[in-house]
């Protein structure tokens, strides 16, 4: 008996020191990850937002000024992903899991639709939400068969950036764009490429076909993409890339944050993009710096001046039990004050028109400049099979900007597809 | 043929010839200079194999050094194969702003808690595989080497919708079950063919002692047996470590992300698209698993291959 | 020695019972045996035998999470000839196959390459096998992103060796083209998998007995010879371990494909595994995605049973 029992207790030891350890790394791991608790009697809600950087700072602040000005009600913020679209599988999967968590989110214009019919958020016309203060572009991508379900929170017109000392007059037409880009490259070794904008397969690509695609009289419309000013549009892109290469073969993996740092860095005469772009150049030393023009992207005849809306809007999850609170806290970031904040320190473009006031056009003249692209933004599909609609551009979008298909034949290609995405008869979709 | 000299059978292997002449002498003859000429072929192509494993991670050892200044210039000209200014923001980045630090320790628990688990259940049936007399060992073995085949995105829906039934969607530890299947095979194999060569005359003292079967699994198997438990728990803990297919299905918010899903989350939203960040993460990741390797490789391979070859 | 009895040391062990004790004693062993390997068959039972059978239930009926409030019914066979209307499904088959086979083709070549490097005593040889087995043991979210950046036409090793050397290519933006995506993904898988297939064949090479070799040599043959005569067939059990692994591994790619490709340039690099992922966790579609993930369950087992077959030891 006691031979084998004094042949050490190695192997028990070893499991009894990895348990602790792992209970140690657990209690370590759980503070870390866990906000603060409320006090009894107060109610704390969630809010998933997606900002990094200056955009999740602002948020913070603004949360700060709203729970001083409430203070029975806690907010925790839940950063989910910056992409879209891992955003969106990041709540679906919530969703799906019928969590009563986050009790509010942002959300892009492209998803409301989605939710609303989806039974996932809820509907928001009980609180007789003002919507004619807001752009009504973005208010109708909050709404579903007549009811609203999100409230703008920032209306972000995509359009274009061009360098004001290289290009002194800006383009009136697409062509102009070409010879304009064309003519900097030669006059300026230091450029790059001509034009930088998101060709990346996700969906910044639709906004930047979007951005052009007004400008030839096209329209993103899911039942008819087919159309003369679509291909003439996805072909001015596909020749900037292939025919005049003003842009690099780069650009196919490129998002907003390369297009961006490609033009703050000098390397880009043109961009799209949104304009978080005129704070962000103007907050690092660089050839760019006060040099910034920012226009809807030129129109052809028969065309209008293009740009794409990609704004972001406000939602209540529809198992909240904090469903007055989560309100209460919407109006406060979608009010006048809150908007004006946001817009000076981030870039974020206000999505009340009331907003854009002296103050705002003083501190941060560029909004004059967006004010007019706000005219012109176009909306995405309001659908809510919009998530497979969107993965047929993209998939569309890339082997036209890998050059695997051409223009013509790869909208051929897409335009079913789309066309049965959108009815709900998609493959996969349902 | 048992009766073959072993030298002669020695010089027959190339790989075992040593090299005894010096070298100078050597190429004095035809036939030693062919074999020089051989020998730095050889070594060149040791070389060359050498580059290719690690000069991959030279690189984004560099890119994780550069500026986001220097990065967006790119490669070419001042900043080349070194850049021409070293700097640790990338690094300060991912720990400040994108707090890299949790899910690294995400991944610590879960890696760590599979292994652990894994040794326990591992060893408990490599035991009764390797001793006891149940009937159907044959089949049981098969099937619990077979579900190491079964395919992981086979298996994501289904336990999706269970764990979300379960509220357990978006918490690490069901992700410890779920990377069984990744290392139980292995381990239960391993530890299976392990305890069966143990000198049954070990145990049988200590049960005509009076000890019951799972005081000798304890007290006498496992202590002889550290070398392969060391073994299985290493690559338990390299498997699970890992992961990215199920981290990616079941966790949403970055609190509590794995290491692996949070780097690609960086690199795939739009404002992060900056390799050298990216890279910075990487680098972090990879450190661990390298140190492991250079610490047990031995019982790395060793345990990769009497896993699948020998019994 | 012949090939026959080396092939036998090299086949797996036989499950042999423990010798007779007291039939009391054996009986309680018995139990006790069971409640020890119950732990690890009901885990790996949860875990893949529970899905094997609720995607099976799932491909049969309508179950798709965003459709609120829509009945799960029963749809027979609809989601199993939807795989096949899409030209999708079939494409995305095809080009798995195909990544499969080029993928272990090039890696078995090149990993008994390795084997015979390794499997010769030099000075540095421990050095290599270190080197090599840190790619291995790496995460392949490491390998993806690692060739990412090597294959970035901007900040990239690739383009700017092509540079250096006043190559063609080097303005090359690798993911952007289907071929180019799919070499450089083939190029990541390889650089991480080529180690396991070497170290396995490795163990194989010191298993054939050194006279295997001589014998060889008195009968004259050339080293070609007596590698294609007695190395390859005692290799095949090693062989076999290597293929099954790397082959399976291979049709299940998924983890390199979503990081380095995201399934493009258009979709061209969309593999059987990131459609059924799709499937479920973009689509919510766990019906369509059970019919995907039981094609994967049966053409696994399909390919598994098919190695074997051609290289079980011939008697």
């Amino acid at each position: 008996m006691t031979r084998w029992r004094a042949r050490g207790s190695g192997p028990s030891s070893v499991v009894a020191l990895g348990v602790v350890t792992l209970v140690a790394m657990t209690a370590i791991g759980e503070a870390l990850a866990s906000a603060p608790v409320s006090a009894a009697g107060k109610q704390t809600i969630t809010f998933a937002e997606s900002g990094l950087g200056s955009e999740g700072a602002q948020t913070q602040k603004a949360i700060t000024g709203f729970e001083k000005a409430n203070p029975s009600i806690k907010v925790n913020i839940l950063v989910l992903s910056p992409n879209s679209t891992t955003y969106l599988q990041q709540l679906e999967q919530r969703f799906i899991a019928g969590d009563s968590s986050p009790d509010v989110m942002e959300s892009d214009v492209t998803y409301p639709a989605k939710f609303g019919k989806a039974g996932w958020v809820k509907e928001l016309d009980s609180y007789k939400p003002n919507l004619k203060q807001f752009f009504p572009t973005e208010v109708a991508a909050g709404q579903y068969k007549g009811k609203t379900y999100a409230i703008p929170w920032f209306d972000n017109p995509e359009g274009l950036f061009y360098r004001t000392d290289l290009i002194k007059t800006p383009p009136k037409t697409p062509a102009e764009v070409v010879s304009d880009a064309q003519a900097a490259m030669t006059a300026d070794p230091a450029l790059k490429e001509g034009i930088a904008f998101e060709g990346a397969k996700y969906e910044g690509a639709i906004t930047a076909f979007a951005t052009v695609e007004g400008a030839f009289g096209g329209k993103l419309n899911p039942a008819d993409l087919n159309t003369k000013g679509n291909r003439a549009a996805l072909t001015w892109l596909y020749d900037a890339l292939y025919v005049n290469k003003i842009a690099p073969q780069a650009v196919t993996g490129w998002m907003e944050g390369n297009v961006e740092s490609e033009f703050q860095a000098g390397n880009a005469a043109f961009a799209i993009n949104y304009p978080f772009v005129e704070s962000s150049v103007a907050a690092v030393a660089g050839p760019a710096k006060g040099h910034v023009g920012y226009i809807p992207f030129p129109a052809n005849p028969g065309g209008t001046p293009g740009s794409a809306l990609g704004g972001e809007m406000l939602a209540i999850n529809a198992k909240t039990t904090h469903a007055a609170a989560a309100y209460k806290l919407i109006q406060y970031l979608t009010s006048s004050k809150v908007e004006t904040a946001r817009a000076i320190a981030t870039g974020d473009p206000p999505s009340l028109p009331a907003a854009y006031t002296s103050t705002l056009l003083k501190a941060a003249p560029y909004f004059k400049q967006v004010e007019t692209l706000n005219k012109y933004a176009q909306p995405r599909p309001v659908n809510p099979n919009y998530l497979q609609i969107s993965s047929d551009l993209q998939t569309m979008l890339s082997s036209v900007f890998s050059n695997l298909s051409k223009p013509a034949a790869a909208l051929a290609q897409a335009a079913p597809l789309v066309k049965a995405d959108a009815a709900g008869t998609g493959s996969g979709g349902g | 043929m048992a009766s073959t000299p072993a030298t002669t059978r020695l010089s027959a292997i190339p790989a075992s010839s040593a090299p005894a002449v010096p070298a100078v002498r050597r190429w004095r003859t035809p036939r030693g200079r062919r074999r020089l000429g051989g020998q730095v072929l050889f070594y060149l192509g040791v070389l060359i194999v050498l580059l290719i494993a690690l000069f991959p991670f030279y690189w984004i050892l560099r890119t994780s050094l550069e500026s986001n200044a220097e990065f967006v210039q790119g490669v070419g000209g001042a900043n080349g194969l070194i850049p021409s200014h070293l700097t640790l923001s990338s690094y300060i980045d991912d720990f400040t702003q994108l707090h890299f630090l949790t899910p690294l320790l995400n991944s610590a628990i879960v890696a760590f808690g599979t292994t652990v688990v894994t040794i326990v259940v591992a060893s408990l049936a490599g035991y009764a595989l390797a001793r006891l007399p149940i009937r159907g060992g044959g089949a049981i073995l098969t099937f619990v080497l077979l579900a190491g085949f079964f395919p992981v995105l086979a298996m994501v829906g289904p336990l999706f919708l269970l764990y979300r039934d379960l509220g357990l969607l978006n918490n690490i530890y069901p992700l410890i079950i779920t990377y069984l299947v990744y290392t139980l095979p292995l381990s239960t194999w391993l530890l299976r063919n392990f305890f069966a060569q143990i000198p049954k005359e070990l145990e049988e003292a200590a049960l005509v002692d009076g000890a019951s079967r799972l005081q000798t699994l304890r007290k006498v198997v496992i202590p002889v047996s550290i070398p392969a438990v060391f073994t299985a728990g290493i690559l338990s803990f390299i498997l699970a470590w890992n992961d990215f297919a199920f981290a990616l299905s079941f966790l949403d918010s970055p609190s509590k992300f794995t290491a692996p899903l949070a780097i690609v989350v960086f690199g795939q939203s739009q404002y992060e698209t900056f390799f050298n960040r990216i890279d910075a993460a990487v680098v972090v990741i990879t450190i661990p698993i390298a140190i492991l390797v250079l610490i047990a490789q031995r019982r790395i391979v060793s345990g990769l291959t009497a896993g699948s070859l020998k019994g | 020695m012949s090939t026959k009895s080396v092939a036998r040391r090299l086949r797996l062990p036989s499950i042999g019972g423990p010798p007779p004790i007291a039939g009391v004693a054996r009986k309680a062993d018995r139990r006790l045996g069971y409640a020890l390997v119950a732990p690890a068959v009901l885990l790996l039972l949860l875990v893949t035998g529970f899905p094997l059978v609720y995607n099976l239930w799932n491909s049969f009926h309508n179950v798709i999470l965003s459709n609120a409030g829509a009945p799960q019914n029963f749809v027979g066979i609809q989601n199993y000839t939807e795989l096949f209307t899409t030209p999708g499904f079939v494409q995305a088959l095809a080009r798995t196959l195909g990544f499969m086979v080029v993928s272990v083709v090039l890696e078995t070549i090149a990993g008994l390459a390795l084997a015979l490097m390794l499997h010769r005593a030099f000075r540095g040889r421990g050095m290599l096998r270190a080197a090599i087995l840190i790619p291995w043991a790496v995460p392949t979210v490491v390998s993806a992103l690692l060739w990412t950046t090597m294959f970035d036409p901007r900040s990239g090793f690739v383009d700017y060796l092509l540079g250096i050397l006043h190559l063609p290519g080097s303005q090359t933006t690798w993911l952007a083209g289907e071929w180019t995506a799919w070499a450089a993904v083939i190029v990541a898988d390889a650089w991480k998998n080529v180690p396991f297939i070497a170290i396995i064949l490795l163990a194989g090479l010191q298993l054939i007995p050194g006279d295997v070799y001589e014998a060889a040599r008195i009968d004259g043959a050339s080293t070609w010879q007596s590698f294609r005569r007695m190395t390859l067939p005692l290799l095949r059990p090693a062989l076999m371990v290597a293929l099954v692994f790397r082959t399976l591994q291979a049709f299940l790619v998924f983890d390199i494909i979503y990081i380095m490709t995201g399934g493009g340039p258009g979709s061209t690099t969309e593999t059987l595994s990131y459609l059924n992922w799709q499937a479920f966790l973009v689509d919510t579609n766990f019906g369509y995605g059970g019919a995907i993930s039981i094609s994967l369950v049966v053409v696994s087992l399909v390919i598994a049973g098919g190695i074997v077959l051609v290289m079980r030891p011939r008697t």
